[in-house]
C-alpha cells in the first residue's frame, strides 16, 4: 500500500545526528569587552525648522537677502550654537571621566568594561 | 653625506619631518585692538606658552583679513610676490573706476571710492547661506542642502569670486577683470551673486531632502 506523504511531513525532519555534525564556535559565544561609538554620533540633522523657515521666505522674496535678515541670521545662530554644543560634547568625550550613572558613552563604558571583562 | 644621514636619523626618531607646536600652546594675539580689549585674559596667559606669530601677520593698516586671504587664493606655485602685485593693481583698478564715477556725476556724493571696503563689502555679498552635498541613499544620489560654517562660506564666496575672473579672455589681465567682478558683486548683481542665488534656488527646490544629512 502506498503511504500519503502528508504523514511524513506531520513528523517532521528528524534532528541531525550530533556526533556526525559537531558544533562549531565560528564566532566567540560571549560578549565582547568594547562598544564601538558608532551609536554615540548621532544624526547630524539640526535646524530643520529654520530652514524651513528661511526657504519659505527666500520663496517669497525672489532669493533676495536683503528682506530675510532675520530668518538668516535665526538660521546661522541655530547651526552655530549645534556646532558649539557638538564640539563641547566631543571635548567632555574625549575627557574620559567616568562618573556613576547609567547615562555613560562609549569611551566611559569601555573604560569600566576594561575593569571588569567577561572571563576566557 | 652627513646631512643626508642627520636626515634619515631624524625621520626614524620622530616618525615625521614636520615640526609641531604641542597641545597647549596658544595663538599669539598680535594685533593691538585684541590686545587692549582682553585685558584679562592677557594676564591669564602671562603663564601660557605662546606660538611665534606668523610671518604676515603684522598690525598694519595696510593689512585686511579679507585682503590677505585673498592674496593667498591668488597664489600660484607659491609665487606670493606676484599675486600681491595683482591684488595691488586689482585695488587701483577699483580705486579709477570709481573716482572716475564720482568726476562723470559730481553731485551724486554716495559713490564709494575705498577700494578694500569694496571689497569686504563684495566678499560679504557673495557669501552662500546653504551648500549642496550629494549622499547616496538606496543607490540614488540626493543633493541635500546643509548649513555652512562662516570660514566655509567666506571660503567659497573668494574662490567664486576669483573662479568668475579667470573665466576671460586671454588679453584681458586678471586684476582687471578681478576688478569688475568684486564692483558687480559689491553693488549686489553680476555673475557671482547670479551664482549664488542659483545655489539658493537649487537648495530650495531640494528642500525635501533635508533631513537626509549626516555626519
Amino acid at each position: 500500500m502506498r503511504i500519503p506523504g502528508a504523514l511524513y511531513a506531520a513528523r517532521g525532519r528528524a534532528p541531525q545526528n550530533e556526533k556526525e555534525v559537531p558544533f562549531q564556535e565560528i564566532l566567540p559565544l560571549r560578549l565582547k569587552n568594547t562598544v564601538s561609538g558608532k551609536a554615540d554620533s548621532g544624526s547630524d540633522v539640526a535646524c530643520l525648522q529654520e530652514m524651513g523657515v528661511l526657504f519659505a521666505c527666500l520663496k517669497d522674496n525672489e532669493f533676495v537677502e536683503k528682506y530675510c535678515d532675520k530668518e538668516i541670521s535665526r538660521f546661522q545662530k541655530c547651526y552655530k550654537v549645534y556646532m558649539d554644543r557638538k564640539f563641547e560634547a566631543k571635548k567632555t568625550v574625549n575627557q574620559g571621566i567616568v562618573q556613576p550613572g547609567s547615562n555613560l558613552n562609549y569611551k566611559q563604558l569601555n573604560k569600566y568594561m576594561r575593569r571588569f571583562p567577561n572571563p576566557q | 653625506m652627513s646631512w643626508s644621514k642627520n636626515i634619515s636619523i631624524n625621520t626614524w626618531r620622530c616618525g615625521r619631518l614636520m615640526s609641531m607646536y604641542p597641545q597647549h600652546y596658544v595663538d599669539p594675539i598680535y594685533k593691538m585692538e585684541d590686545q587692549c580689549s582682553k585685558r584679562t585674559e592677557l594676564l591669564r596667559l602671562s603663564h601660557i606658552p605662546i606660538k611665534g606669530a606668523l610671518n604676515n601677520s603684522s598690525d598694519t593698516i595696510f593689512n585686511g583679513e579679507i585682503k590677505q586671504k585673498m592674496v593667498n587664493y591668488i597664489t600660484k606655485n607659491g609665487e606670493g610676490f606676484l599675486s600681491r602685485k595683482l591684488m595691488a593693481q586689482t585695488l587701483e583698478m577699483i580705486k579709477r573706476t570709481q573716482l572716475e564715477g564720482s568726476y562723470i556725476s559730481p553731485g551724486y556724493n554716495k559713490t564709494e571710492t575705498d577700494a578694500e571696503s569694496l571689497l569686504i563689502q563684495a566678499v560679504e555679498n557673495c557669501r552662500p547661506l546653504l551648500q549642496l552635498s550629494s549622499i547616496k541613499r538606496g543607490g540614488v544620489k540626493y543633493h541635500v542642502p546643509i548649513p555652512l560654517t562662516n570660514k566655509k562660506s567666506y571660503f567659497l564666496a573668494m574662490k567664486w569670486l576669483l573662479d568668475a575672473s579667470r573665466e576671460k579672455d586671454r588679453k584681458v589681465s586678471l586684476p582687471e577683470k578681478l576688478a569688475w567682478e568684486i564692483l558687480d558683486a559689491a553693488h549686489g548683481h553680476g555673475r557671482v551673486i547670479k551664482k549664488k542665488e542659483e545655489l539658493s534656488r537649487q537648495c530650495e527646490s531640494n528642500r525635501a531632502y533635508a533631513h537626509y544629512r549626516w555626519s
